[in-house]
């Protein structure tokens, strides 16, 4: 099998293979909150909202002078990270306000992100550079896909931390954000603060969509926060039963998408999606067949 | 009999964070309370004057946008009543609303509806959460937590269901359990909006007697809103009609049959002024710091033609 051979003999992939560990555990965590919260549009939002945030720091990096130079993969993934944790908080407080519904400021936070982007790329490109300092932009295609297998040892680390702070901050907010979660129009009458609460889940997404975007691009990173937890909520009715099996999906999917990309020769993030995709259409066929038997089951029982 | 200790610990006292209670306080005072949403023509609450005393059962009734979410809204410091001016003032054992609500003085009962069902939270994780969603992440739930939710799951009669999702639950299982979880951080005044919405006519038989066993067993001072009159006269010693202000205030005797059966059968204008004029005839609404107008006329609300039962 070739990926026994790309595994182990190169060794080149167990960087990616930890670093989508690492996401899928992270998207894992959040996808029943989101699939539940109905926030699966936000993810969207959130990260077509990288391309403004690209095009932030294509620019900066082309505007700063070489020793202080913004041009490195870190200094563009911080500043996307900013971005959309700001586009998240607008689009949240838009709606809080009930200034627009919550999907119109997704929707125009999405396209006006991305008109932004590709407009700030072209000013970017158009500043003279000395060659040496490196390009300021990269290409759309690994923003659009992702680009897991070039993920080195550093970036894998930092997937590591990032996704070792998101699963850390729900296990601490864990009591609040999930009352919030299950009542939150009655959670301020008992004194947890609704607002602070989809905040905080918001910057979480938006955190873990832009990381997600290593492994299978804008296009698919909201598939990694809404597919584990769509199938999770069909196969257990414990919250402990939901989160494992939504961590569970998510690395089978993984594990099962890169086995596809290498042996089939296929692109691992759409190769990821579609298995992840696959199992959910398993799990739901099931849950349907479980529902209709078990109502045959109760008819039958009362005679 | 389950026994729910009044007072036993909770996750506030022992954090430090709830203040005691005046003694001789009222369990609500609402005195002259006025307000009016940014750009309403007319206030949702007038001059509104009502004392509840502890271990009291009180229900306020009324028809929709009559004020009654209005003033729960209020009493439970999710709306800010600026203090000091012409807009009243609320006390709840002495305290303002927020400050009863950080001490967790209060328990509400929201309608069942507005729940995330498809969460799979179940009973007990529900109740647990209402005693210990403050408690510091590190902590586990203390024991004497985990004993207060079992007899307050007994308490309510949901043993049987305690480890079942909520999303599985019938409208009046569900209704028992966010008792449940309203008890749970163990607070003085437990609030129930319309708290019979949704469920049977042998659901709300139940209902009135759950909430009268949790009134015995834990001597909790009960506030009840309702546009539904069974639920308000099944479980309240006393009545408190409103429409934008206080129309009457009187006991559920005070409704008598031929009373009930005229208000099944007018408009809520005439409901509530029947009820207005039979209390106050009957003397029945000395009640101390009552503002209900004996004569006032009572205006219809605008939208509302019938009594919604």
């Amino acid at each position: 099998m070739r990926t026994f051979d790309y595994l182990f003999d190169s060794g080149l992939y167990w960087p990616p293979v930890l670093a989508g560990l690492a996401i899928v555990l992270m998207c894992g965590v959040l996808s029943p909150l989101v699939v539940v919260k109905r926030l699966a549009f936000v993810g969207q939002g959130v990260s077509h909202s990288a391309f403004g945030g690209i095009g932030v720091a294509a620019l900066l990096a082309a505007l700063t002078p070489a020793p202080w130079g913004l041009s490195g993969a870190g200094a563009e993934f911080a500043v996307v990270v900013a971005f959309c944790i700001a586009a998240a908080m607008a689009m949240a407080a838009a709606a809080d306000r009930r200034a627009v519904q919550l999907d119109t400021a997704i929707g125009v936070s999405l396209v006006a992100s991305m008109a932004l982007g590709i407009v700030l790329v072209e000013i970017a490109k158009a500043v003279p550079r000395d060659v040496a300092e490196g390009p300021v932009f990269r290409g759309w295609e690994p923003v659009l896909f992702g680009s897991i297998l070039a993920v080195g040892k550093q970036d894998a680390q930092v997937a590591g931390a990032i996704a070792a702070a998101v699963i850390g901050t729900v296990w601490w907010l864990r009591r609040p954000l999930i009352f919030w979660a299950f009542d939150e129009a009655a959670s301020p009458a008992f004194g947890v603060r609704a607002a602070r609460m989809r905040s905080v889940l918001m910057v979480l997404l938006a955190v873990a969509v832009v990381t997600a975007m290593k492994l299978a691009g804008v296009i698919l990173a909201t598939a990694l926060l809404v597919l584990p937890g769509a199938a999770a909520l069909r196969l257990s009715d414990r919250l402990a039963g939901v989160m494992a099996w939504s961590c569970a999906l998510g690395v089978g999917g993984l594990l099962g998408g890169l086995v596809l990309s290498f042996e089939a020769d296929m692109p691992p993030g759409a190769s990821i999606v579609l298995v992840m995709t696959g199992v959910l259409g398993v799990v739901w066929a099931w849950a349907g067949v479980r529902g209709v038997l078990t109502m045959r089951g109760r008819e039958a029982a009362r005679g | 009999m389950t026994h729910v200790p009044v007072g036993a610990t909770t996750p506030q006292a022992a954090n430090g964070a709830a203040a005691p209670a005046g003694r001789g306080d009222a369990a609500v005072s609402y005195e002259r309370v006025t307000f009016a949403y940014p750009g309403a023509e007319k206030p949702a609450l007038e001059n509104v004057s009502l004392r509840v005393e502890p271990g009291e059962r009180l229900g306020i009734l009324g028809p929709n946008g009559g004020g009654k979410s209005t003033l729960l809204k209020l009493t439970l410091g999710l709306l800010p009543l600026p203090e000091g001016g012409e807009a009243g003032r609320i006390r709840i054992f002495g305290m303002s609303p927020r400050e009863a609500r950080a001490a967790g003085l209060i328990g509400y009962v929201p309608q069942r509806a507005e729940a995330e069902l498809g969460l799979p939270v179940s009973v007990r994780q529900m109740v647990m959460l209402g005693a210990a969603w403050r408690l510091a992440p590190w902590r586990r739930v203390p024991r004497d937590v985990r004993r207060r939710v079992d007899d307050l799951i007994g308490l309510v009669g949901a043993e049987s269901y305690a480890d079942r999702p909520v999303g599985k639950l019938s409208g009046g299982q569900l209704q028992r359990a966010m008792i449940a979880r309203a008890l749970a951080a163990g607070p003085r005044i437990l609030a129930l909006d319309e708290p019979t919405v949704g469920i049977d006519v042998a659901g709300q038989r139940h209902f009135a007697d759950l909430l009268a066993a949790v009134h015995r067993e834990l001597g909790v001072t009960i506030l009840i809103v309702s546009h539904d009159l069974r639920a308000i006269v099944a479980g309240c010693d006393r009545v408190a009609c409103l429409a934008r202000r206080l129309h009457s205030h009187t006991s559920p005797q005070g409704l008598t049959p031929q009373v009930l059966a005229e208000l099944f059968s007018h408009d809520v204008a005439g409901v509530l002024g029947e009820v207005h004029l039979h209390a106050h005839s009957a003397g029945q609404c000395d009640h101390y710091g009552c503002s209900a107008d004996t004569n006032a006329a009572v205006q219809p609300i605008q939208g509302e033609t019938r009594a919604d039962v």
